[in-house]
């Protein structure tokens, strides 16, 4: 944040708890009264860091380090009592926030650490304090409301820094991770294509049959290769749906068809016949369909049923997509939809994140119900297109 | 090409990965068979003592490693290589620690696998024949390390069922078994190994001195006492497939020639 913004957040901060010109001027009247105890106080201070392995733990330098930490402390508090709070008083408040997340020095302990200066400074007041006994609470009130803002201030640099660094942390990870799913999935259809190649340059005996298999193969793991990049480009932008009536027997037809099987599988469809059309981009809906009916497929290597059922529910159509597969294991479940994430040995682990990501882009929704050694039931939820009846 | 070549398992879940390898192997003089799963893979191994396993991580029905650890315990001297996409430094070290020799990252250096491969194929072979399943572990890391395929058996029976399957250039055999003596299975090696040399184990020397006397006059090369001096074994070892009939067998035609990588 830039001093202007942080000056402007601060005077909001001040008008909130009512600081005026004249809490000021009450708090720099009092600053000749501390001055000659801030040594003690500083003293104090350390003297109870070092009690804290949590808090100690982040002065590395030793003593050298305290000394001059006792320095800035000491800054510190000429500030708070002597003023101006302007624009640079706020900017150096921020930087202490700042500097504790840099440090990794927990907020708690600033929280602690302030009370008790504020402890010490209001004792020094009590003790030394001579005059008007309304003035003097009033003075007090004053330096409340100077440190609880000057801790507001610091908290809030220390949540913004913490919140910055986290998700900048958290976006490195998920390069990392985009990149060794991509890295594998690229890698296997380099493999063959370098493994092609290589029998091509150096084969003692090769066929007219056999050359011609290599470069059909080279080309089959290039074109896998793109699609790769395809699948990826496309999940990072899904085009917005052109929401249409469609036909979902239709769709769930011609998604068999295209993700055909080893033919262990049985397909039954559960249509009734008054089923009404759905209302989405059939397109995108068919890649949702697509998926789901290859992780059945894939969720049952040694046969089974597949079984696609739909059913009319006030507003909206159920589609529901049912294995009698291995199941997912409850503590996967809800790990499933994360992109990236993937049980099987090949993929990038974008089908069910995709599906999810259309389906919230077509008014959709999907859940899941499994079962392990069972099989799995994955339900697509899409709006129902008016039928004439009910015009 | 030796008169009987050296076959080699291929295991990768991606078809084309395994006819490209087979093809590039096969055009080398290698037999050379492939499997898209470990289920399949273990059919194979049970029916053929391959001299090398190329081993994919990442399969459907069976991780590699998983994998591996099967195949070595029905065919220990099956030396393994992996090739992977995933070839991180954890999944290295737990396979190196598997007995993997190499781990290779895809897409795969072929001269440098060839290399690996033709090096495996002329490691001296040997047969412990031991019913001590401890010693014989130890033993396997032990010859493995200095560069030996070691074929493992824990009784006559298994011992038989191993020669009939190959020959081998060392025969070391322990002269107490489950089910023998040990004389018989040096008798075995004399008549499916005829070129192998033999040394017996044993930790009776006194009761079994006339058994011993007797192998011995029959060419056995040497005798161990237990507890062994396994600096002297793998020095006797040293000696034996150095000179004479366990010198290794090159497999000649195709494999480029290539020194044993660091």
């Amino acid at each position: 944040m830039n001093p202007d913004e942080l000056f402007r957040r601060y005077q909001e901060l001040q008008q909130y708890v009512g600081w005026t010109e004249e809490d000021g001027q009450r708090v720099q009247a009092l600053a000749p009264l501390f001055d000659p105890h801030l040594h003690a106080l500083i003293d104090d201070f350390y003297v109870e860091i070092q009690r804290h392995p949590a808090a100690l733990q982040v002065i590395t330098g030793g003593q050298p380090q305290i000394e001059r930490l006792k320095g800035t402390l000491r800054a510190w508090l000429r500030e708070l009592l002597h003023g101006p709070y302007d624009r640079d008083y706020v900017a150096r408040r921020w930087r202490v926030g700042w500097r504790h997340v840099d440090i990794g020095l927990d907020q708690v302990y600033t929280n602690v650490a302030l009370s008790r200066l504020r402890q010490g400074l209001l004792k020094v007041h009590e003790q030394s304090c001579q005059g008007d006994a309304r003035e003097a609470l009033a003075a007090r009130a004053s330096l409340n409301m100077l440190l609880d803002l000057d801790l507001a201030i610091i908290e809030d640099a220390y949540q913004t820094e913490y919140l910055a660094r986290q998700q900048r942390s958290e976006r490195l990870a998920t390069i990392g991770q985009v990149a060794a799913g991509v890295a594998h999935e690229l890698r296997n259809p380099l493999n063959v294509v370098k493994t092609s190649v290589y029998y091509l340059l150096n084969a003692r005996q090769p066929t007219a049959a056999k050359t011609a298999e290599h470069l059909q193969r080279i080309e089959k793991h290039v074109v896998l290769a793109d699609n790769v990049i395809t699948t990826l480009s496309n999940f990072a932008k899904m085009p917005l749906p052109n929401l249409q009536p469609f036909s979902l027997e239709t769709c769930l037809r011609a998604a068999v068809e295209d993700n055909p099987g080893p033919g262990n599988v049985q397909v039954d469809f559960v249509m009734p016949p008054t089923l009404p059309p759905a209302l989405a981009d059939p397109d995108q809906i068919a890649i949702v369909f697509s998926n789901l009916i290859r992780n059945a497929r894939d969720a049952m290597p040694n046969g089974g049923q597949l079984t696609l059922q739909a059913t009319a529910m006030d507003s909206a159509v159920l589609v529901h997509v049912k294995d009698t597969g291995v199941g997912i294991a409850p503590e996967l479940l809800h790990r499933i939809m994360e992109p990236l994430y993937s049980t099987k040995a090949r993929g990038l682990g974008l089908g069910l994140a995709m599906a999810r990501a259309i389906l919230e882009k077509n008014k959709g929704a999907m859940s899941v119900h499994s079962e392990v050694g069972k099989g799995s039931v994955f339900t697509v939820r899409l709006l129902a297109a008016h039928t004439k009846s009910e015009e | 090409m030796a008169a009987t070549a050296s076959s080699i398992l291929v295991v990768d879940d991606d078809p084309d990965i395994c006819r490209n390898i087979a093809d590039i192997l096969t055009d080398l003089g290698y037999h050379v068979d492939t499997a898209t799963g470990g289920r399949a893979a273990l059919e194979l191994i049970r029916r053929r003592a391959y001299e090398v396993a190329l081993l994919d991580l990442k399969m459907p029905d069976m991780d590699g490693l998983t994998l591996y650890r099967e195949i070595k315990s029905v065919q220990a001297a099956t030396v393994a290589i992996v090739v992977s996409a995933y070839a991180s430094d954890a999944v290295t070290d737990a396979a190196l620690a598997a007995g993997v020799w190499h781990v290779l990252p895809k897409p795969v250096d072929l001269s440098r696998l060839l290399g690996l491969v033709s090096v495996v194929v002329g490691q001296p072979l040997v047969l412990i024949v031991d019913d001590d399943a401890e010693l014989c572990k130890n033993l396997w890391d032990l010859l493995r390390e200095r560069g030996y395929r070691v074929c493992l058996a824990h009784s006559e029976q298994q011992a038989t069922e191993r020669l009939q399957a190959r020959s081998f250039d060392v025969a070391v055999i322990d002269m107490r078994l489950p089910d023998g003596d040990g004389s018989a299975v040096f008798q075995l090696v004399r008549q499916y190994s005829p070129e192998a040399r033999t040394v017996l184990i044993t930790g009776f020397g006194i009761e079994l001195n006339p058994l011993l006397e007797r192998v011995k006059a029959e060419g056995a090369d040497a005798i161990c006492y237990k507890p062994f001096d396994v600096p002297r074994l793998l020095e006797l070892l040293q000696q034996l497939t150095r000179s004479g009939g366990g010198t290794p067998t090159s497999t000649g035609s195709g494999s480029p020639s290539a020194q044993e990588p660091a």
